[in-house]
């Protein structure tokens, strides 16, 4: 236990920030949860307005601050040493630090819950003036912009640590060009970071100035400007969506071509077009104020459109990986092809509402909820339990259950798109987002409750999911105690579970020892660990 | 199922673009997804012992990788501009003019130079009056906070921010009534931020501004009379009155360049 707090090893960095974003994760469901039941049916009462509004930003809050992007950076942490053959991270000390400060915001964050006045209310985009004293009195949103403010300097830290490794800790023969594509994600997100993240700071430090130190950055009664809070909340925003998407990018990469029996296609393209996205990411910020009327629409418009572009070719790049390969449906295969089919619904909704005039309608409705699930949910979250399954014999010796993976796999993909497939005509009915009650109109009140029913069932999926990771736990304590062998060597897996596995985490024991390898194969491609096993051909 | 039937001249052109978006959209998608599902069928594993071939790149696949949605995103963008420069542009003489000025949480709809002004409460949502087929005027404004105006039947939206006045054009061209409401999470109430829209032929709405031009009201009931020559009477009172208005309206009232493009604060 003593070990676990005091760790400076990456893997165990890695494992503590995974660990951490799964609870988060079923803290931040639980809250969709009650909201979807309050949704239910129209005029509902199962919680008031107030408390809501707290559900709905603290479930906002947790997802993209505390699960998604985190979970990227915990798989990052473990994965990246081993990638690129290096003992350990560059900072590791920092890195524990990075990881205590992230942990530690989120406590503070749903220690608003506690608070008088309960928890911060104003949405996870805490738009000034309604995040300002006058109106958000109460400790619940201090307690929100200084968790934030801790998760903004954890998340710096991160960006840096992984910069610096990758730019210096590579063994010999590891080329930057034979890095994994999941290593070149990461450092084009670590970039990202870098850019938008002090964004982030200076605006919660402005927000904090104008509630308790008289500021009035954004008070328009002493000339403050509201313009300006989304000018540098969305100039953090938009680039922290695809910090929350290029990681999985990176994940897909990897068991696509794993499970395709093939390298990746198109390595080279896959790698710029991360850059492409990351470069596009800084200039695309406004597409989120088409209605303010007060942006160049036309500019922020054209640049979101470009994004299709790298998108497209990581598509195209993922399909040709597949094409001619002998693909083998194993569960986190199974995830990453969820991946695929979601993740192409949110990208086209995306090029759709980057038009201001589709906009127009969309912006703040149901539709943009539905968007945004399925790029979050449909697309970064199928991907992280596409993770969890294919690197967890990597990390404890044990595989996950695949009979049980596979009926994850399918009820969530059936219950994710029974709750969010219906969204999007919510909006175009005219559901604005944020509501706790909605009028008995139109369609409105029989596609939330299909909605809903969703939800529960994607509850039962998360339990299912739950119930395989104590199971394999149980296994794994009886080959602790000699009772019983796992395939492969006694009481241990293979180097290379799955088989045909590609870059360097594979061609060390599961899991690895401390300093990850006791010898490295020789590296003369992008997939050391599959030239290693295949040295006859 | 009521969606994308556009009840303005301006929602006929947005829902254009819809249309477009979204056959674009379909046809994308079923090629996507017929290439990944035609890959997971013919090359599913089926315990076949040979090796798949182990290529890598393909380099002219992978430029028509990118040219083919580089050359549809162009095509959208097009489309996309012409049409929001089009929609965005105000007209200099627009037949009504109603300012609206959104507050925690409800609306209040005021008809400059009538004397006319309906506040709303949350529990009594107010009624904007539309004339059919005659362009309207928005000018929207915010009391307090970030607030935003959205009427679904007409495809629209734009927000309500505290010291950035916007205008825009409506042209109703269904007599009806339509619900709209805030769409900018406002705080507590925000759910409870509707309003409807009454869009009545243009004659109705002369008649229903001069009786109700003796103040405030706290509710816009309308309330139609089929008197036909009390109307005409009416209207010729209230032409009249439209154009004392018009000489002694105060020019600050109106946006002060109202043939550019209303993005300026």
């Amino acid at each position: 236990m003593i070990t676990w707090l005091t760790t400076t090893n990456h893997k165990r960095i890695g494992i503590l920030y995974m660990a951490t974003t799964g609870v988060f994760f079923v803290i931040a469901g639980l809250l969709a949860l009650v909201i979807r039941l309050q949704l239910a049916q129209p005029n509902e009462t199962l919680v008031s307005a107030s408390a809501f509004n707290q559900l709905f930003t603290l479930h906002g809050t947790a997802m993209i601050f505390l699960v998604i992007a985190p979970f990227g950076f915990g798989l990052a942490n473990y994965l990246i040493p081993l990638q690129i053959g290096a003992p350990d991270m560059a900072f590791p000390r920092l890195n524990a630090l990075g990881v205590w400060l992230f942990i530690i915001s989120g406590l503070v964050v749903f220690s608003g819950a506690f608070a008088a006045g309960g928890a911060a209310f104003a949405g996870w985009t805490a738009f000034a003036p309604l995040s300002g004293i006058q109106i958000s009195t109460g400790a619940g949103e201090d307690l929100w912009i200084i968790g934030l403010l801790l998760n903004a300097i954890a998340t710096i830290i991160v960006a840096i640590n992984f910069i610096t490794t990758i730019l210096l800790y590579r063994a010999p023969g590891m080329t930057m060009w034979r890095m994994p594509v999941f290593t070149w994600e990461m450092l084009a997100t670590a970039l990202m970071i870098l850019m938008a993240f002090p964004a982030l700071a200076a605006v919660l430090f402005e927000l904090l100035i104008d509630r308790h130190y008289g500021g009035h950055f954004f008070d328009p009664a002493q000339g403050g400007n509201v313009v300006l809070y989304q000018h540098l909340f969305w100039f953090f925003g938009h680039p922290e969506v695809y910090v929350m998407i290029l990681p999985y990018f990176g994940v897909v990469s990897e068991i696509i071509a794993v499970f395709s029996g093939k390298p990746i296609f198109g390595y080279v393209g896959l790698v710029l077009s991360a850059f492409a996205i990351a470069g596009l990411s800084m200039s695309v910020w406004a597409h989120h104020m088409f209605t303010t009327g007060v942006v160049a629409n036309a500019f922020f418009s054209a640049m979101s459109f470009l994004i299709a572009v790298p998108t497209g070719v990581k598509f195209w790049n993922w399909i040709g990986t597949m094409w001619g390969g002998r693909i083998r449906l194993t569960t986190p295969m199974l995830f990453i092809i969820g991946f695929l089919l979601n993740f192409l619904i949110g990208g086209i909704t995306g090029v759709m509402i980057a038009s201001p005039p589709i906009d127009y309608h969309a912006e703040d409705s149901y539709f943009i909820v539905a968007h945004m699930h399925y790029v979050l949910g449909g697309g970064s979250l199928f991907a992280v339990l596409g993770a969890v399954y294919f690197w967890w014999p990597k990390m404890f010796g044990v595989k996950l259950s695949e009979t049980l993976g596979k009926w994850n796999f399918w009820t969530m993909f059936v219950a994710f798109n029974v709750v969010f497939l219906p969204m999007h005509f919510m909006g175009l009915e005219g559901m604005p987002r944020r509501v706790y009650t909605y009028a008995a109109t139109g369609d409105l009140p029989w596609l939330n409750l299909v909605s809903t029913i969703g939800a529960l069932l994607m509850a039962l999926s998360v339990m299912l999911f739950i119930l395989n990771v104590i199971l394999s736990s149980v296994i794994l304590s009886s080959v602790r105690h000699g009772e019983r062998v796992v395939e492969g060597r006694h009481g241990q897996l293979p180097d290379d579970p799955w088989g045909g596995c590609n870059s360097l985490e594979w061609a060390t024991s599961c899991p690895p020892p401390e300093f990850n390898f006791t010898a490295l194969p020789p590296i003369r491609s992008e997939r050391p660990t599959w030239d290693l096993n295949h040295v006859s051909r | 199922m009521p969606i994308l039937q556009p009840a303005s001249l301006q929602a006929e052109d947005l829902r254009g673009v819809w249309v477009i978006f979204l056959a674009t959209a379909l046809v994308v998608a079923a090629f996507v997804y017929a290439l990944i599902f035609y890959a997971l069928i013919r090359w599913r594993d089926r315990g076949q012992a040979k090796m798949p071939p182990q290529f890598k790149q393909n380099a002219p696949l992978e430029i028509i990788g990118v040219i083919i949605p580089l050359l549809i995103v162009i095509g959208l963008f097009y489309i996309t501009y012409v049409r929001e420069v089009a929609n965005d542009a105000l007209h200099a003489n627009p037949y009504a003019t109603v300012d609206v000025k959104a507050f925690r949480w409800s609306w209040t709809f005021s008809y400059p130079g009538h004397n006319v002004s309906i506040t709303g409460t949350p529990q009594a949502p107010p009624e904007l009056v539309l004339p059919a087929n005659k362009l309207t005027q928005i000018n929207l404004y915010s009391a307090d906070i970030d607030h935003s105006f959205w009427i679904p039947a007409f495809l629209f939206k734009r927000d309500a921010l505290p010291g950035f006045p916007n205008h825009f054009d409506l042209t109703p061209n269904k007599i009806g009534v339509y619900p709209g409401n805030c769409s900018e999470f406002c705080g507590l109430d925000h759910a409870l931020m509707t309003f409807t829209v009454r869009v009545v032929p243009a004659a109705d709405f002369e008649r229903w501004l001069s009786t109700h031009a003796t103040g405030s009201l706290s509710s816009g009931a309308f309330a139609p009379q089929n008197a036909t020559i009390a109307r005409r009477a009416n209207n010729v009172i209230v032409r009249l009155k439209r154009v004392i208005v018009s000489l002694s309206n105060d020019p600050e009232q109106r946006p002060k360049d109202a043939s550019r493009r209303a993005r300026r604060p």
